[in-house]
């Protein structure tokens, strides 16, 4: 069965929407910049790749925007702009032939919402439950609400009224590839006609920042914001922190050619595996990102042969950009210098739990305009991967037959997704 | 296309309050004792909801013997690791790998998969913060500056929800297809159904379903009380005087393979998965649909996807989490799907409490457990069924299941329902 990819949303750091997102990213125009959302002058990263002059004003309603956190916002946005570009939509009719899939973000709490609990129940800074069961301590239903686990992937089914299969994964920074992998199959296995897919993750706050500075995991380039994401660049010292939200829909390929939908491209693969090494760490020689690359590639039915384009994780970190490298010199073999890599996350900055939808959408759009996106700040290659072929200084003019998107994830988690030229 | 194969549960492994294994907790509720009791993690003398079913008296390393692990997880990372690990051991995939030629192994590894139904996180690891904040009295340049002498380097790691899954990957290996489900209630069951999934498109060869979670912390338990959902004292599953859930913890895990690899190897067949169903209620994030909605459309696309019939099934575990409005509206679910040839209806709630995101998995483990024993056990907290569904065949007394086929329901915040159909192993 063949699976049309017909509708893209996005809010990213580069752009609000699908289209200012793909030119900012063509354009090769950083998403970083020093954090603005709150005072981070005390970290040893303050700068972010934020999203920026969104308006949430009346994009959904009042009360259900009141459940929804930054990046359950984030997600409305994105897949409400994914079902317009779509142009069609569940009604009371088709919702239950509709299925929603979301690469979730992890828990989040504002530092505000925490210092209202500390305040009651630990004003001397270890917790008091005693105090918490106390009359006064306030209770706030919508914050309960908002905080579990599945509060985005419920918003989204209620608000666009999707009655299918719904669920809700995560792996990390793999979570959205991930998410799109499973909708595939679902759709494959005749589930649901139509499918809302994405990612979501806004971790851009002091308690998101503070675990990412803690494990060192970031970039410090803070005087130098817009080229402190330099995927496979020699230099590069981290990931830059960012946010936002992106989503697909998916339909049977006859179906989307029934009612005359533009298709961006097929998402033809989905491969998925666990690479067992370190929790944090990636295998220096690729042994896993090996795994399901070549899934995607079987799933798909394509060989090394046919890939044009690579949408690398390329996430900045020494560690992650290695064994990255290695992989795709693995499966990529007498192929390597022939197909054109870039990390978009040298202008957008990394994700997390949206990465891998957003880079999907990268991929379609890569496809539609027959362009490889320029891999931003990247300039020299490490000793040994000089056979890598980066898209460097501009973006290339390029038709791409057939593009692959890699997410590999804290935990081990490694997603790849295979797209094909309708 | 050839046609799926039949998929074998070959290896189960559950934790929680009553017990250890799931022939352990299955006893303890033919027996028609409960694992509720008083709340220890804090002093809940003062709370108003005061019990829980709690995992007692065992000590970590009796969970997981690696003990510098303890250290980088959660309690309820403990809980899923031990139940997969037993799911593996028990289904005996280390002692079939042990009989490959060494250039065997790698192949063996990654066509192992693990699919992880996860709680996805908890209020308290932030609390972590609360002498940071606490000094820096407000002041975020304070925070930031003061923040990795307050804070452990590693907060993050140990509050990933996909720890269960990257942990028990790399003690086993299993190196395949994977997921972690983040689906709050409806993640453990779903778990189970996404395995079956991908071994009937042959992703793998072997994959271990996983749902873990510890939902009993001072936040959660507040949170549930104010919407209405907590007892105080008991859950009375499809009661007239029933009034909410309470919190249990735990895990379980089950092994699944296709039949035929299960039966060449001739490795012990606890029963065969038949089928499933998810869909969503689109009804917000707490709210139902009173008419049962979600469980009847889960319910037949299960039957459909087992391509069997109603009158098939020989009992059901419900979700029956003791809730007025859950209870009432999966009640008219099933009504509706059977008529009047109900198979046997049941929970386990009353006793190992809402265990959340490990609940459909430990009920899928115990199912197995009910089929082999040729039991449907009772409820013992079940005095008046709701006269609302009289005709539900609910009993505090023990029943008979009238074949060997169990469905179990799973729901979950945000309207989600997932049902599975299993079937106990019948000699060939």
């Amino acid at each position: 069965m063949r699976i049309a990819i017909t509708g893209i949303g996005l809010v990213t750091p580069v752009g609000n929407d699908r289209e200012s997102t793909w030119s900012s990213l063509l354009e090769g125009r950083p998403g970083p910049g020093p954090i603005t959302t709150f005072d981070a002058s005390g970290f040893t990263t303050r700068i972010g790749a934020e999203v920026k002059g969104f308006d949430f004003e009346g994009m959904a309603p009042r009360k259900l925007l009141k459940q929804a956190s930054r990046c359950h916002r984030f997600a409305l946005a994105a897949a409400g702009e994914a079902l317009s570009d779509a142009g069609i939509r569940p009604d009371p009719a088709t919702a239950h032939r509709w299925g929603l899939s979301v690469g979730a973000g992890m828990m989040s709490i504002s530092v505000e919402e925490l210092d209202v609990v500390r305040q009651y129940c630990a004003p001397e800074g270890s917790f008091d439950a005693t105090r918490m069961a106390a009359s006064e301590y306030p209770v706030d239903p919508v914050y309960f609400c908002r905080t579990q686990c599945n509060a985005g992937l419920a918003l989204l089914a209620h608000h666009f009224g999707i009655r299918g299969y719904s669920s809700a994964v995560h792996t990390a920074c793999a979570s959205g590839g991930q998410a799109i992998g499973t909708a595939l199959k679902v759709m494959r296995r005749g589930l649901v006609d139509r499918m809302l897919v994405g990612g979501f993750d806004s971790m851009l706050n002091p308690i998101g920042l503070s675990s990412f500075c803690l494990l060192g995991a970031l970039s410090t380039d803070n005087d130098e914001p817009w080229r402190a994401s330099r995927p496979f660049d020699v230099t590069r010292n981290g990931f830059v922190l960012g946010e936002g939200a992106g989503f697909l829909v998916l339909e049977r390929w006859e179906d989307a050619l029934a009612r005359g939908a533009e298709i961006y491209a097929e998402l033809a693969g989905d491969g998925n595996s666990l690479s067992c090494y370190r929790i944090t760490d990636s295998p220096p020689d690729g042994d896993g990102p090996i795994q399901a690359i070549r899934q995607s590639l079987a799933s798909a039915g394509l060989g090394p042969e046919d890939i044009d384009y690579v949408n690398a994780h390329g996430t900045s970190t020494q560690m992650n950009d290695q064994s990255e490298c290695a992989a795709l010199k693995v499966v990529l073999g007498e192929r390597l210098p022939e197909v054109s890599v870039s990390s978009t996350k040298g202008c957008m900055g990394h994700l997390i739990a949206a990465a891998g939808a957003v880079e999907a959408a990268v991929c379609a759009l890569a496809i539609r305009d027959g362009i490889a996106p320029v891999s931003a700040n990247f300039k020299t290659p490490d000793p040994g991967n000089e056979s890598l072929n980066m898209v460097t200084g501009t973006s290339h003019r390029l038709r791409i037959r057939a593009a692959l998107s890699n997410s590999l994830g804290f935990g081990g988690s490694n997603s790849c997704l295979t797209f094909r030229q309708p | 296309m050839s046609p799926s194969p039949r998929i074998a549960i070959t290896g189960s492994g559950a934790v929680c309050g009553a017990g250890l294994r799931p022939a352990a907790i299955l006893d303890a509720i033919l027996e028609g004792r409960s694992a509720v009791g008083p709340i220890g993690y804090w002093d809940a003398s003062d709370w108003p909801v005061r019990v829980a079913a709690q995992i007692n008296g065992i000590k970590d390393q009796v969970l997981v013997d690696d003990r510098k692990l303890h250290k980088s997880i959660s309690r309820t990372d403990l809980f899923g690791i031990y139940a997969g690990d037993e799911a593996i051991r028990s289904a005996g995939f280390p002692a079939l790998r042990d009989t490959l030629p060494e250039t065997g192994v790698p192949l063996f590894n990654d066509r192992s998969g693990l699919v992880v139904g996860s709680g996805g996180g908890s209020y308290q690891v932030n609390y972590d913060f609360f002498p940071l904040l606490h000094s820096s009295k407000g002041d975020m340049t304070a925070f930031g500056r003061d923040l990795a002498s307050s804070v452990h380097p590693m907060w993050l790691l140990r509050i990933l929800p996909n720890n269960v899954l990257c942990h028990v990957g790399i003690r086993n290996q299993f190196k395949g297809t994977n997921a972690c489900i983040t689906n709050q209630c409806a993640s453990g069951a779903l778990a189970v159904a996404e395995a079956a999934a991908s071994l009937r498109i042959g992703e793998a060869d072997r994959i271990v379903a996983i749902g873990h979670d510890a939902p009993i912390e001072p936040e959660s338990v507040l949170g549930y009380h104010r919407l209405g959902l907590l007892s105080s004292d008991a859950v009375r599953p499809f009661d007239a005087r029933r009034d909410g859930t309470l919190f249990g913890e735990g895990a379980a895990a089950l092994a699944l393979e296709p039949l035929e690899s299960a039966l060449a190897r001739q490795a012990p067949v606890l029963g065969q998965f038949l089928g499933s169903g998810t869909v969503s209620e689109a009804s917000g994030i707490v709210q139902l649909q009173p008419d049962g909605d979600g469980p009847t459309r889960a319910i037949r696309l299960a039957l459909a996807d087992a391509g069997i019939s109603p009158e098939e099934v020989g009992m059901i575990v419900a979700h029956g989490n003791g809730t007025p409005n859950s209870d009432a509206s999966e009640a008219a679910a099933i009504l509706r799907v059977f008529g009047h040839q109900v198979p046997p209806v049941t929970a386990f709630k009353w006793a190992i409490g809402h265990t959340l995101a490990a609940a459909g998995t430990l009920d899928a483990a115990l199912v197995l457990e009910c089929l082999a024993r040729d039991v449907v056990p009772g409820i013992p907290t079940l005095r008046e069924v709701d006269p609302a569904f009289a005709t539900l065949p609910v009993s505090c007394d023990h029943q008979r299941p009238r074949s060997d086929i169990a469905l179990i329901i799973c729901r979950g915040f945000g309207g989600m329902n997932v049902a599975l159909l299993v079937r106990r192993n019948t000699p060939s």
